[in-house]
């Protein structure tokens, strides 16, 4: 007990306040903004770190991880555009609840969510650290291959129209993906002996070119015709869920934080791909009137939950094993390992009160975002009172600085143009655009552990299905294919008897 | 006000016909030094520290700017495409050499003039102590009886720790199959017990070390690294002869004065004799060591024909 005590008073001392707030402002305006990440947040403030004290530094870096995590949705719901790639799953129904009139509802209640869904993944991580972290062992190559295949397999349920439709898609993002240098032997591919285009698409780039690029060209034709509609400023009122309103969630709430916690303890997954999972999973369950896709707030709760859940399974390997999980949890290794902090089974042992006051951050840190998204609300919301083509403008100046500011690359920015148009004619030809944000997403990993188990096993397939795990995550594909491919045929059927 | 203008024109006219007469350029820098870095992990960190320090004793901003992509091309054409002025450097390492050779870039390691070596990163082999190997020696001669090669995880094929694997199990005469895993994930893949050994940099398995689940047989440089646990080098541990050490420093494009290069050269040395950068880098697995811009530059040179050789045997060379 003396040493919680002593903990609770290290980790609320003024100047790690003062971290805390600072370090959740500067990740929630790294978040909203599309194209600026919490990575990059992480990176920045890192050398800021070095001069604070051990618990203010760690203060800093959790609660820019998690002030990223949860700004994300902030662009998402309002104008359609996701701050980072995980909460690209919220834009379906976060964006036309937005147009519904319920923006600042749907804001607020991502808001409640996300807080729960991390506060979850935080109770997870002091329970079963050791546990999950043995767990998180247990997934070589062929495991998270079979893993990302499950994740593929979630683009029959954000296929708008048709399933064919959505593997176009699905297929025109793992193309993009090709370019650049290949990850096992580093020839190039496709780069036409060019330098700029060895290093690839960045996934963000061609997000915020995806997303963005298509929504601002809408903005200028709509105002050019005079078509523009233009909101009523006195329809958006502020509205916050109740906390009845929050409980109907409840399982969806569970079963998505179950889902973020454990996708986050696997190391090279991401919350990307437990937000997708969770929407996906949701939409099945899902009996309301109101079908995903088309304004239900479960869309919403589902993949907010769990990309927040995200962020503390992810610490589950960085504490338990040393071993970061992607590259923002890299940052915050390196972040404690220059002040002297050594992650790793001994730390338990060792340094007990760096883990007590990991923990007691972690959750301050959601705790203030929490307030801060609550309050800024009614900022937020103020974006809408913006006409459009006005509003598009601003997307069009911060679509070009993030995508410069990835890499800090000029080639980023033509790239971001091209793909661009490219993704407004594909929207024009009905192809859904979600399901190539899951081949940009998932189809360098599904290269690099396919090939890497291939290699392991000196080409023999056989590693795939030997192991229980991947076939567990194999058939779970199987069976979304599977009913996806069946109901679509029963509403085909039911069409040509109505007709 | 206009003639004020005129005034103010006219004077910044002449200091700069000043500045280009006089080659000495007595006040670099006048603008911010922009540091390319070329990775991600502990390089970018350690050169993120590096340039705090380094602004600090230059008096002017020096800028840590993430060029990452194509193993190092990408960041190197950019220094090399710009003014050699000395306001763009690059934090470099032996890659310059391995991505000329993988025939990713043009130019190689000549299109830079040294500026200082800041410090080096030594790989160590490292196995899982559920094999029962204590020493290289008995690793090598149960790797051969099994008859099977041995699987080896290094971050990634035609990288640095592979380069070093290859150059340590030739002298061994084991057979190998490389795993190219990711940095980080070289501990769990041998805890699972997927890999048979990985090389890799030591400070990621040191808690494991301490945890006694993972061992770690020796370090591939002619030195011993400084770290708390007792590692012998594979010099001494039967692998006669090799010495493969990743130096970390800093170059400027070829043609850069000489005065500037030995300002940025002075302005690294104050950094890395701080007491306070060699304490961060060292918690970073990165062992701090100046060479000045000659001595570096003869590094440099007789590393990249070291490597040459290594990829050519390795049938990674495409230049």
């Amino acid at each position: 007990m003396d040493i919680l005590l002593s903990t609770l008073a290290i980790s609320f001392a003024p100047e790690v306040v003062g971290a805390l707030l600072f370090g959740s402002i500067f990740g929630l305006v790294f978040g909203a903004i599309p194209g600026l990440t919490y990575t990059m947040a992480l990176a920045l403030i890192l050398p800021l770190t070095f001069t604070l004290d051990h618990t203010a530094a760690i203060a800093m870096l959790l609660s820019t991880f998690i002030g990223g995590a949860s700004g994300g949705t902030v662009a998402a719901i309002l104008v359609g555009v996701p701050g980072t790639p995980s909460s690209a799953a919220t834009v379906v129904d976060g964006h036309r609840l937005a147009k519904a009139g319920k923006a600042s509802l749907t804001v607020a209640m991502a808001t409640v969510v996300s807080t729960i869904g991390g506060l979850f993944s935080l109770i997870v991580m002091v329970f079963s650290v050791d546990f999950l972290a043995s767990v998180a062992l247990h997934f070589g190559p062929a495991e998270i291959f079979a893993l990302l295949i499950f994740g593929m397999s979630t683009i029959c349920g954000l296929a708008e129209r048709s399933i064919v439709r959505g593997l176009i898609g699905g297929v025109i993002g793992l193309m993009v993906m090709i370019v650049g240098q290949d990850p096992i032997d580093g020839v190039s591919r496709l780069t036409f002996g060019q330098v700029p285009l060895l290093q690839g698409v960045e996934l963000l780039v061609a997000m915020i070119a995806l997303f963005a690029i298509p929504q601002v060209v809408e903005a200028f034709s709509q105002h050019h015709s005079g078509g523009e509609t233009v909101v009523d400023p006195n329809t958006v009122k502020v509205e916050l869920p109740r906390p009845r309103y929050v409980w109907g969630f409840r399982w969806n709430i569970f079963r998505s934080s179950l889902l973020g916690t454990v996708i986050g303890a696997i190391p090279g997954t991401s919350g990307t791909i437990a937000a997708f999972l969770a929407y996906s999973q949701e939409k099945k369950l899902n009996k309301d009137k109101v079908a995903f896709g088309h304004g239900n707030m479960g869309g919403v709760v589902a993949p907010e939950t769990s990309n927040n859940a995200v962020t503390g399974g992810s610490m589950i390997p960085v504490l338990g094993l040393g071993i970061p999980s992607d590259p923002a949890t890299a940052l915050i290794l390196g972040g404690l390992l220059i002040h002297g902090i050594q992650p790793g089974p001994l730390l338990f042992v060792e340094n007990p009160q760096v883990i007590y006051s990991i923990y007691m951050l972690f959750a301050a840190s959601y705790v203030i975002v929490m307030i801060f998204m609550l309050f800024g609300v009614r900022l937020f919301v103020k974006a809408l009172h913006v006409p459009h083509h006005l509003l598009a403008l601003a997307i069009m100046v911060l679509c070009i600085v993030g995508s410069y500011s990835v890499r800090n690359s000029m080639f980023d920015v033509g790239t971001m143009i091209v793909i661009g148009f490219l993704g407004y004619l594909l929207q024009k030809a009905r192809i859904p655009l979600t399901p190539i944000l899951l081949g940009l997403v998932l189809g360098p990993a599904m290269e690099r552990e396919f090939r890497t188990a291939m290699i392991m096993s000196s080409d023999d397939p056989s590693i795939f299905y030997t192991s229980p795990t991947a076939l567990l995550f194999f058939a779970f594909a199987a069976i979304v294919v599977f009913k996806h491919t069946l109901s679509g045929l029963r509403s085909r059927n039911n069409q040509k008897k109505e007709a | 006000m206009k003639s004020t203008l005129k005034m103010a024109m006219a004077t910044a006219l002449l200091g700069s016909a000043i500045g280009l007469a006089s080659p000495a350029l007595a006040d670099f820098p006048e603008k911010p030094v922009e540091m390319t870095i070329l990775f991600g992990g502990s390089a970018q960190t350690v050169g993120q520290i590096l340039a705090d320090g380094m602004s600090k004793a230059l008096g002017s901003p020096v800028v840590a700017v993430s060029r990452p992509g194509g193993g190092g091309a990408i960041g190197y054409s950019h220094v090399n495409g710009t003014d050699a002025d000395g306001y763009s450097i690059v934090w470099n390492s032996n890659s310059i050499s391995t991505v000329h050779y993988q025939g990713n870039i043009p130019f190689d390691y000549k299109a830079f003039a040294p500026i200082a070596r800041i410090g080096s990163e030594v790989p160590v082999l490292a196995v899982s102590t559920k094999s029962g190997w204590t020493d290289l020696k008995s690793m090598a001669e149960a790797a051969k009886a099994k008859g099977q090669p041995l699987k080896v995880g290094v971050s990634g094929l035609g990288s640095f720790t592979h380069l070093a694997a290859a150059a340590l199990f030739d002298k061994l005469g084991v057979k190998v199959v490389y795993i190219p895993y990711g940095e980080g994930r070289a501990p769990a893949e041998l805890l699972a017990g997927r890999v048979d050994a990985a090389i890799q940099w030591p400070g990621q398995f040191i808690p494991h070390v301490q945890n006694n689940t993972i061992a770690m047989l020796c370090s591939t440089g002619m030195e011993k690294i400084a770290i708390e646990i007792d590692v012998p080098t594979c010099h001494e541990a039967g692998a006669t002869d090799l010495n493969v050490t990743m130096w970390r420093g800093l170059a400027a494009p070829a043609g850069t004065p000489d005065d500037v290069i030995a300002k940025l050269q002075d302005a690294a040395k104050a950094t890395v004799e701080d007491e306070a950068f060699a304490n961060a880098a060292r918690n970073l697995g990165f062992e701090p060591g100046f060479l000045p811009a000659a001595e570096f530059g003869e590094l440099i040179a007789s590393d990249d024909a070291v490597i040459s050789e290594l990829m050519t045997t390795l049938g990674l060379k495409n230049k």
